[in-house]
């Protein structure tokens, strides 16, 4: 069975790749696992001299990732499926994070709830501008919670606020509009030209100064509090479990 | 002073909580704050969401200083003080959807207002801000929500500069959530809005909510408090009584 996300080291510049493109990438439990392989490897090698300075986090396909896996939440045979799977984002998103080399995100399409999530936790992001973005977790009767600590320190918790309660996607061009991307090209065709760019800027900078810039910004911002984050899975789950979310999910999966 | 219309959209119903004195371009009087935190805290029960608006040309000019320039001992200061923080703390708190309609200005106190919704609306034109120093209060009773709002930088600087900021720069700073071009659009787009948010699932709204509250600590009471406490710390006193008396009112 192909590998569900791939690493891909060359000199300073490490890409991770969800690998689920006939599912837009959705967020799998067995995906979550290969992708937590995947920081085993780079946590690894982090510290010695010849590791990366910037990681690439992209997806295969025509979607960055399209959220949660609706197989997975819609409890049917194991119940403790949707917690399980909640609480291994949140650790990746911690991990993601909590890594010592400039996490740049390469949106390649479609980045939604969680997907959208991942996009949050990454330092810096570009993304094309009809690319679709965003949380519609309340629609379905979900509570972003896992996400909601990578939003609030994104864009801030006045527009966390609206953009969370509201629902409902963005394009591209709103996403950068409210900073929740870095930079935004006009035809996804433009994206890695603009990617390469960027993350040759920022491989050139020195190695030193952008680990210890990005653990103080990490600091200051409490991205190294695990905690809340696995209070935010239980919470997720808890109202993903109710009978109104779960009804509202098996409609979306017809 | 302070009215509620229902008003019923798709199947949604709407509290529409007016502030009703157009003639004192609805500055607030301890009274009206009182009614205000009662309607707001009573709408939820009936209503599936709640717009607060304002009569008039504006949303509103902050506190009745007429009152607080009669009152050198400070008592009417001190009651409005303590009934805008409940009234930010009850709109945090609900948990249906709060939407402010700040159409033409939302100035001082009803600017501290908007610190408690969950979407605030205006248009470009609108003049808001905290112009308070200047007449020895101290803006502090607003800042634990309106640094939620806009950045730290951004809140200092507005909080210290007793000056008027137009809608569109309170939009770039994430003051105001949506901006329209005229202040007659601000209170259908805000009730298209609170309709919009009416319609999403309640426990995923209030879960979502609560969380947030959470997440950015505006369910911490004890910074509430500190906040209310130390812009009460200056009522009554001579600075306050001084710059007051020079008001022309």
């Amino acid at each position: 069975m192909p590998k569900l996300a791939l690493l891909d080291i060359q000199g300073p510049v490490a890409t991770l790749t969800l690998n689920r493109p006939d599912a837009h990438n959705a967020l799998s439990i067995a995906m979550l696992a290969d992708a937590h392989a995947c920081m085993d490897e780079l946590e690894a090698i982090a510290e010695r001299p010849e590791s990366p300075t910037v990681l690439v986090f992209t997806g295969a396909g025509r979607s960055f990732c399209a959220g949660m896996d609706l197989k997975e939440v819609i409890i049917e045979s194991d119940p403790t499926l949707p917690q399980q799977l909640l609480e291994s984002l949140a650790r990746l998103t911690f991990r993601i994070r909590n890594l010592p080399f400039v996490v740049v995100g390469r949106v390649n399409g479609a980045a939604i709830g969680g997907g959208c999530g991942l996009v949050t936790v990454c330092d810096l992001a570009i993304t094309h501008e009809d690319a679709k973005l965003g949380f519609p977790e309340v629609d379905l009767g979900l509570c972003p919670a896992v996400v909601a600590p990578w939003l609030v320190r994104k864009v801030g918790p006045g527009r966390a606020r609206k953009v969370l309660l509201s629902g409902g996607l963005l394009s591209g061009a709103q996403a950068l509009e409210l900073g929740i991307v870095t930079a935004t090209v006009e035809t996804r065709d433009q994206l890695d030209e603009a990617v390469e760019r960027l993350v040759e800027a920022e491989a050139a900078g020195g190695r030193a100064a952008l680990r210890a810039t990005k653990e103080l910004l990490n600091t200051l911002d409490g991205s190294d509090d695990l905690d809340i984050l696995l209070q935010g899975a239980k919470l997720s789950a808890a109202v993903l479990a109710t009978e109104d979310a779960q009804n509202r999910l098996k409609a979306r999966r017809k | 002073m302070i009215r509620v219309e229902t008003i019923h959209r798709e199947d949604r119903s709407i509290a529409l909580v007016l502030l009703d004195r157009p003639d004192k371009r609805n500055a607030l009087t301890p009274e009206m704050l009182e009614a205000l935190c009662e309607a707001l805290e009573h709408a939820p029960n009936s209503h599936d969401a709640m717009v607060l608006a304002g009569e008039g040309k504006l949303f509103c000019s902050g506190f009745d200083l007429s009152l607080c320039k009669a009152d050198p001992s400070g008592g009417a200061m001190r009651s409005l003080l303590t009934g805008l923080s409940r009234a930010c703390t009850i709109m945090r708190r609900t948990e249906k959807p709060v939407v402010i309609a700040a159409h033409g200005g939302a100035i001082a106190g009803g600017c501290a207002l908007l610190g408690g919704a969950d979407v605030v609306v205006s248009d470009v034109h609108a003049k808001l801000g905290y112009p308070v120093t200047k007449i020895g209060v101290s803006p502090a009773v607003s800042a634990p929500f309106f640094c939620l709002n806009v950045s730290q930088g951004a809140a200092r600087e507005r909080l210290l500069l007793p000056e008027l900021i137009a809608g569109t720069l309170a939009h770039e700073l994430g003051l105001v959530h949506e901006l329209v071009d005229t202040n007659e659009e601000v209170r259908t787009r805000s009730l298209d809005i609170a309709t919009a948010l009416a319609g999403k699932p309640p426990h995923a709204y209030a879960a979502t909510k609560r969380w947030l509250n959470t997440l950015e600590g505006s369910d911490d009471s004890p910074l509430i408090k500190l906040a209310l406490e130390t812009s009460l710390s200056l009522t009554g006193g001579p600075e306050e009584q001084r710059l007051l008396a020079a008001l022309g009112l």
